[in-house]
């Protein structure tokens, strides 16, 4: 360890030339936590992210009727997924049955029509078995996103904290997880609990994702054990359990926050991925991977039927990567733009610093 | 250790999760009672599953005394041959796709970290990320509409309309003047010239009706190696580089010169054997080309000059290959759609020829290589950019350019084998779990690898397969962590030598 | 400023581009530089001297930009052409930086990188190359030169790594030398070699040498000239005479007045009598700390047979090098590591072996003050809370009376009551040093453990802070065990001095005898290798120094 640290570090100078110094002028004042949501709200790409995301997911929920209980929320949506209309085939190109309804021709008229998102097979709405596929996904990715985190970063402090025999024998079980090939122990469980419902695939799955997170945790709790106020805190007299909580995990949070988004979209891909295969979510329950796999044969006469699932997935997956992104960026800032020569002109000149 | 407790647990887990006889039960046939006793029998279904489990394993030891023995499937083939026989599938796909991206990826991202926040590192990182999103079956499927059924439609009446042609060169166009460009100026000339390149060739293309009989022939050979030998001893020894340069054109010389006689070669001796001697010979001449330039510091020479030749023979090859195509679209078994979308190879296509063979398995290789590459891609470039620019912030590389080190040098001597450093481990992984990730795209392009062994074996509740399959693929993971970490401390002399 | 200068600086202005605005860093600044001569340019952080030696060969980062003229041998080196400046840095200009394990590639050989420098700017063969980077190592005294060239960075001394970068640097013989920082991460007596080996090079090869340092001992040591710079201006220029002996500028003057000065301080009593010696506050005996098997690391022995005891009252300074052991014996001393062998007390009750909760109630006894202001306090908590936190855990106070308590022990180090809800991140180093004091303070404890509290701080800063840990020692009147590398500090606080080397206790006595009167061989060397800023003084020492070397 050298015991000759840098002067500039500590009263911030970089060597990039006294930025940092001039950086801590803005947060005057401000909590860690709030720092972090400023630097997040700038970065517009996660923030229009998360609009969509929100937007994406009130959107999708309230389609159809919700059930909790014996209470039934209504949808907003006129069809629901057992409802069979008749097969629409008036103007459907090529002779199909089922077309969608949406147009956005303004020559046409603009609007949704009776079937937006057309019909399958037998009938049925496609923009209701849509929603129901995505809200089916959107509950496994947010189950999934939180057993894996509590599993993952309860497992992490545990190895990361206590170090030696404890953190060897968890490492032990973290490579063993690791080892089973996922999408081979998936597809066995899946197939298994696709029959008893969603709700434990995703339980499942979640029990299979948590490796990557509670690596990144020990990682952090094994440096941050070292920091010195850790040792104050110690000498303080605080136990173990307030060090953890209090001290080191509050500072781990970034970093386990910025997993969990990522986990969570693994997530979506995953279950609809597995889906696809027939080991996910299976008939009669919907999802989006296996609305593509059921129709995916049909794709040069009747393309609305894969599309539109598909464009769901990806956005979901796009947004919830973006926030990932941007709550990375937040927590641990890089460098600002780069500088053209517009910036270099227009820049105005400030007074001495007096640093 | 690991493996026996990972496979302990998948067959219990997958014992008690399946039962084979759930369809016979529900049968009502009068013969199930008899079948059902036929398969407990077979299957040994009245022993409890650990116990199987040592069964099993019995047979697993068997691999020690010469005697492996996996069970067989429930079809009553030998898991053993079944595995064999799916393996050199599925690697032979992940192997080139995951090179093929790693490559690319690692190119993109490097160029992406040296123009930071630049647009063409803004839509890299995009593309990454939108590339990161996509779920590999819903691609899987696009490509096989888009570049297999409506190429070949296309195909039959091949002619390329105007209006793609425009937007194709535009988008050729930008991706090079973000590329290359940095200021206004630059970026529009270097626009305008991908742009006029790429319109050329594509109208070209139609007018010729290039695809219907393609080839690179010896002009555009010679034009290409002679562009090839420039561009690799710019990066390889830098353009200032005299002997660097000129050994890289005697290369391209050379293989311009081997053109012909290559032909004669490769049409009378074609086979894995000849291109192995070839490459042999390549070697040998960049090694004495270099050596005619230089008496001293050879080595940096040397690497040109092979680069340079191993790309233009390359170019060699694939015009060869090319040179099959007309003949293979024309076989009964392909009928002018010669992009497949089903399969590793067309089992109708018998045929002597080393050339036509090979480009049947090119063929059916290129769809689910591109979907695999597509979905790694997006992982190696930001892996790449974030190395690189983690490398470029250490002051090493500030004392490098302190030394009076050109730019070139800086980045591709210090930076570079810094940033591979990390990513070399990583690598492995990559390639590993892509072995078993590529079941999809193997079920969606009909190939008989692992990805289906595996899928068929749960479908059938075939515990014997199963267990093979997970025992292989955990197995190759356990060797792939391995790997990785040997590598990581053979190539770092701060682990390869303590003090 | 003459035309023959290797280096001439005019009207050099370098600002930074943050968010839209361009902040200044380095302001109007002249300077001229003949061979042969050092000049030195001081300054704390934030000064601006960094920033000039990079900007002279235009190394800093795209946000920069750089006004002015800086010509090296006549040439511009300012907005030149790449071409030009490449074939200056390196062959004409050369850089040492401060902190070789970094600054070397790890990957490559320290052979590789010399011959690196050297084909790159001459028309060298390989062989020939290497034969003149063997000969540029023997020159810089690397021991074992032809095993030694195949070496990686990380498997030399942290001395020998410094000793490859200048082997690196002079192997173009370069007109001239920017060192930054070139000794700072280095041990006082490693530093002394390396300084007599820059003077010697200089000499010889008649190579300028333009020395960027914070310590004013090494700048007595090699100086000439003297640059002083504060917030980017140059505050006064002149020779090393003039500023040592007759400083203009009051900051000059602060700066000068704030560097301890070894030798220099008033007798001091101890707070107790010899012979009737009260009750030792801390003692360890014959204590042994080992570092347990790590993989492949075997255990290794940090501290062995160590005996010391500390009275009330007192302040005794514990010195020594890196690895000397002396972090692990204050750690020990309040319980962070476990002991192998022998007793620690404090206030006659024993840690070694005390179970956790023994282990708290002996703690309220003591109080521990950390090097790393940066790490030293949570950054997530306001300071108020860091600052109550032992008081709150002691359960001695709550709410209300915590509150109270806080600001007490805020207005105690002189930090303005209304800090208790900032944090971290917003105070300074110095600032965040003091909180580190409240902190450690608040239980008021008997036995203050301070862990090199100032190694971090600028000097100013480190002034003021040693000044307020005197009035609090003489206020409360706690005993002391300051632990330090730098014996300059030691001198002012301590009452005694114990020295410490590879993890034994080598010397121990009071204050004035050890400095004045040192037994033990390597105590001699580690005070004589101590830098004071005083040139005439030093150069004497330095004479005496060389003198006992050979």
């Amino acid at each position: 360890m050298n015991l000759f640290k840098r002067k500039e570090k500590a009263t911030g100078e970089i060597l990039a030339g006294g930025e940092s110094a001039i950086a801590n002028k803005e947060v005057e004042g401000l909590s860690q936590g709030q720092i972090v949501r400023r630097r997040f709200f700038r970065h517009r790409a996660a923030v229009g992210a998360l609009v969509v995301l929100t937007s994406l997911i009130i959107f999708v929920m309230t389609a159809l009727e919700t059930k909790i209980g014996p209470i039934r929320i209504p949808g907003w949506w006129k069809w629901t997924t057992e409802d069979i209309p008749a097969l629409r085939f008036e103007d459907c190109p090529g002779g199909t049955t089922g077309c969608p309804t949406l147009s956005l021709n303004p020559a046409g008229g603009f609007g949704l029509g009776t079937h937006p998102f057309g019909q399958d097979d037998i009938g049925r709405d496609y923009f209701a078995l849509t929603m129901n596929g995505a809200r089916r996904s959107l509950m496994i990715m947010f189950v999934i996103g939180a057993v894996a985190g509590f599993i993952g970063v309860v497992v992490g402090s545990i190895a990361g904290f206590y170090g030696k025999m404890v953190d060897a024998v968890l490492m032990r079980l973290v490579d063993f997880i690791q080892t089973v090939p996922t999408i081979i122990i998936a597809a066995v469980i899946g197939k298994a609990a696709g029959k008893v419902g969603p709700l434990y695939l995703a339980l499942f799955l979640g029990i299979l994702g948590w490796t990557g997170l509670a690596r990144l945790v020990r990682a952090q709790f094994l440096s941050l054990r070292e920091m010195e106020f850790v040792d104050a805190a110690r000498v303080a007299g605080a136990s173990n359990i307030r060090i953890a909580f209090k001290h080191i995990l509050p500072n781990a949070v970034g970093q386990i926050i910025v997993s969990i988004t990522l986990i969570m979209a693994g997530a979506i891909l995953t279950e609809t991925a597995l889906s696809y295969l027939g080991f996910g979510v299976v008939a009669p329950d919907v999802s989006l991977g296996l609305l593509i796999s059921q129709y995916e044969s049909s794709f040069t006469t009747r393309p609305w039927l894969f599309w539109w699932p598909g464009l769901f997935i990806i956005s979901i997956a796009l947004c919830v990567n973006f926030i990932g992104d941007g709550l990375r960026d937040a927590f641990d800032p890089r460098q600002r733009r780069r500088i053209t020569k517009k910036d270099r002109l227009q820049a105005k000149l400030q007074s001495k610093v007096g640093a | 250790m690991i493996l026996f407790g990972s496979s302990f647990m998948v067959y219990n887990l997958a014992a008690y999760a399946s039962d084979p006889l759930a369809e016979l039960r529900l049968s009502n046939d009068d013969s199930a009672q008899q079948q059902i006793a036929a398969l407990t029998r077979q299957l040994n279904l009245d022993t409890p599953p650990p116990i199987r489990y040592f069964l099993w394993l019995r047979g697993l030891l068997g691999l020690f005394v010469g005697n492996l023995n996996l069970g067989t499937t429930r079809d009553g083939l030998s898991v053993q041959s079944e595995l064999a026989y799916a393996i050199p599938v599925t690697i032979r796909l992940v192997l080139v796709a995951t090179i093929t991206a790693v490559l690319l990826g690692l190119a993109l991202g490097i160029i992406s970290a040296l123009r930071q926040y630049s647009r063409f590192d803004y839509g890299m990182t995009f593309l990454a990320f939108l590339l990161y999103s996509l779920p590999i079956f819903w691609v899987a499927v696009l490509l096989k509409e888009f570049m297999a059924i409506q190429f070949n439609n296309f195909l039959s009446e091949p002619n390329i309309p105007l209006r793609w042609m425009i937007i194709f060169s535009i988008f050729t166009g930008v991706f090079w003047g973000s590329l290359l460009g940095g200021e206004r100026r630059r970026f529009w000339t270097v626009f305008g010239g991908a742009f006029a390149t790429n319109f050329v060739i594509l109208w070209a293309i139609d007018f010729t009706d290039w695809y219907l009989n393609p080839g690179l022939g010896p002009i555009l050979i010679a034009l290409l190696s002679v562009g090839i030998a420039f561009g690799v001893t710019a990066i390889s020894s830098g353009i200032t580089d005299i002997k660097a340069r000129n050994a890289a054109l005697v290369m391209a010389g050379l293989a311009v010169v081997w053109y012909y006689p290559a032909q004669w070669i490769f049409d009378n001796y074609g086979s894995y054997l000849t291109v192995f001697v070839l490459l042999a010979v390549l070697i040998a001449t960049g090694v004495f080309v270099s050596r005619a330039f230089s008496k001293i510091d050879r080595g940096p020479i040397a690497r040109t000059a092979i680069i340079t030749g191993f790309i233009c023979g390359f170019l060699i090859l694939i015009d060869r290959i090319m040179q099959s195509w007309k003949e293979y679209s024309a076989t009964d078994a392909v009928n002018y759609r010669p992009v497949p979308t089903f399969g590793q190879r067309k089992d109708q296509l018998v045929t002597e020829d080393f050339w036509l063979n090979n480009l049947d398995i090119i063929m059916h290789l290129i769809l689910p290589t591109l979907a695999l590459i597509l979905i790694s891609l997006a992982g190696w470039i930001r892996y790449s950019r974030g190395a690189l620019l983690e490398v470029l912030n250490q002051d090493y590389i500030r004392t490098a350019r302190a030394k009076g080190l050109n730019e070139r040098v800086v980045i591709t001597r210090h930076a570079f084998r810094n940033m591979m450093l990390p990513l070399s481990s990583l690598f492995v992984g990559e390639f590993v779990g892509l072995v078993g990730g590529a079941v999809i795209t193997e079920r969606v392009f009909g190939w008989q690898g692992m990805g289906t062994l595996g899928i068929k074996a749960i479908n059938s509740y075939d515990l014997n397969l199963l267990m093979g399959v997970n025992l292989l693929l955990s197995f190759l993971v356990v060797t792939g962590n391995l790997l990785a970490d040997l590598l990581y401390s053979a190539l770092d002399p701060r682990i390869r030598l303590r003090k | 400023m003459s035309k023959d200068n290797v280096l001439e600086i005019s009207d050099f202005n370098v600002d930074f581009w943050v968010d839209g605005v361009w902040y200044p860093a380095v302001i109007d600044m002249n300077l001229g530089l003949a061979a042969g001569k050092v000049t030195a340019i001081v300054g704390e952080s934030g000064s601006g001297k960094s920033t000039t030696a990079l900007g002279l060969m235009s190394l800093l980062a795209s946000n920069a930009r750089m006004d002015g003229s800086v010509k090296v041998k006549g040439e511009e080196m300012l907005n030149a052409k790449t071409s030009v400046l490449r074939s200056f840095r390196g062959r004409e200009v050369a850089y040492i930086f401060q902190e070789p394990m970094t600054a070397l590639n790890p990957l490559y050989t320290i052979g590789f990188q010399i011959v690196e420098t050297l084909r790159s700017h001459f028309d060298m063969g390989p062989k020939e190359a290497h034969t003149r980077a063997l000969e540029l190592i023997t020159m810089v005294d690397i021991p074992n030169p032809e095993q030694s060239i195949f070496k990686y960075p990380h498997q030399l001394s942290g001395g020998q790594r410094q000793r490859a970068m200048i082997a690196q640097a002079l192997a173009c013989d370069p007109a001239l030398l920017v060192a930054d920082e070139p000794t700072t991460a280095l041990d006082v007596t490693v530093q002394a070699e390396i300084l007599d080996l820059m003077r010697g090079l200089k000499d010889k090869l008649n190579s300028a040498i333009l020395l960027i340092t914070h310590d004013m001992g090494v700048v007595a040591d090699m100086a000439d000239d003297i640059l002083v710079m504060k917030d980017g201006i140059t505050v006064e220029h002149g020779t090393a005479d003039q500023i040592f002996n007759n400083p203009k500028h009051p900051y000059t003057q602060q700066l000068l007045g704030a560097v301890p000065k070894l030798g220099s301080t008033k007798k001091r009593a101890l707070p107790y009598s010899e012979s009737a010696k009260p009750a030792p506050v801390l003692k360890l005996t014959d204590v042994t700390i080992e570092y347990p098997k790590r993989g492949r690391q075997p255990a290794f022995t940090a501290v062995k047979n160590f005996n010391l005891e500390i009275y009330p009252g007192e302040i005794v300074g514990l010195v020594g090098e890196s690895g000397s052991g002396k972090t692990t014996v204050g750690r020990a001393s309040i319980g962070l590591l476990p002991v192998k062998g022998g007793s620690i007390e404090i206030v006659g009750k024993e840690i070694a072996g005390a179970d956790s909760k023994q282990l708290s109630s002996i703690r309220r006894h003591t109080g521990i003050v950390f090097q790393d202001p940066a790490s030293s306090l949570n950054p997530r908590l306001p300071i108020g809370e860091s600052i109550g936190e032992p008081l709150y855990l002691a359960g001695l106070a709550k709410g209300a009376d915590l509150a109270r308590k806080v600001e007490e022990l805020l207005d105690q180090v002189e930090l303005p009551r209304s800090y208790r809800n900032r944090y971290p991140h917003e105070l300074s180093g110095g600032q965040r040093q003091r909180v580190g004091i409240a902190r450690a303070l608040a239980l008021t404890p008997d036995l203050l453990i301070a862990d090199e509290p100032t190694s971090a701080l600028d000097v100013s800063v480190q002034a003021r802070f040693l000044e307020l840990l005197q009035e609090l020692q003489g206020k409360l009147n706690f005993a002391c065990l300051f632990i330090s590398h730098d014996l300059a500090v030691v001198d002012i606080l301590s009452h005694r001095i114990a020295v410490m080397q590879n993890g034994l206790l080598v010397e121990e006595g009071d204050r004035d005898q050890i400095l004045k009167n040192p037994k033990n061989d390597y105590t001699k060397r580690l005070i004589s290798a101590v830098p004071v800023p005083d040139p005439k003084e030093q150069k004497i020492r330095r004479e005496a120094r060389l003198a006992t070397k050979k």
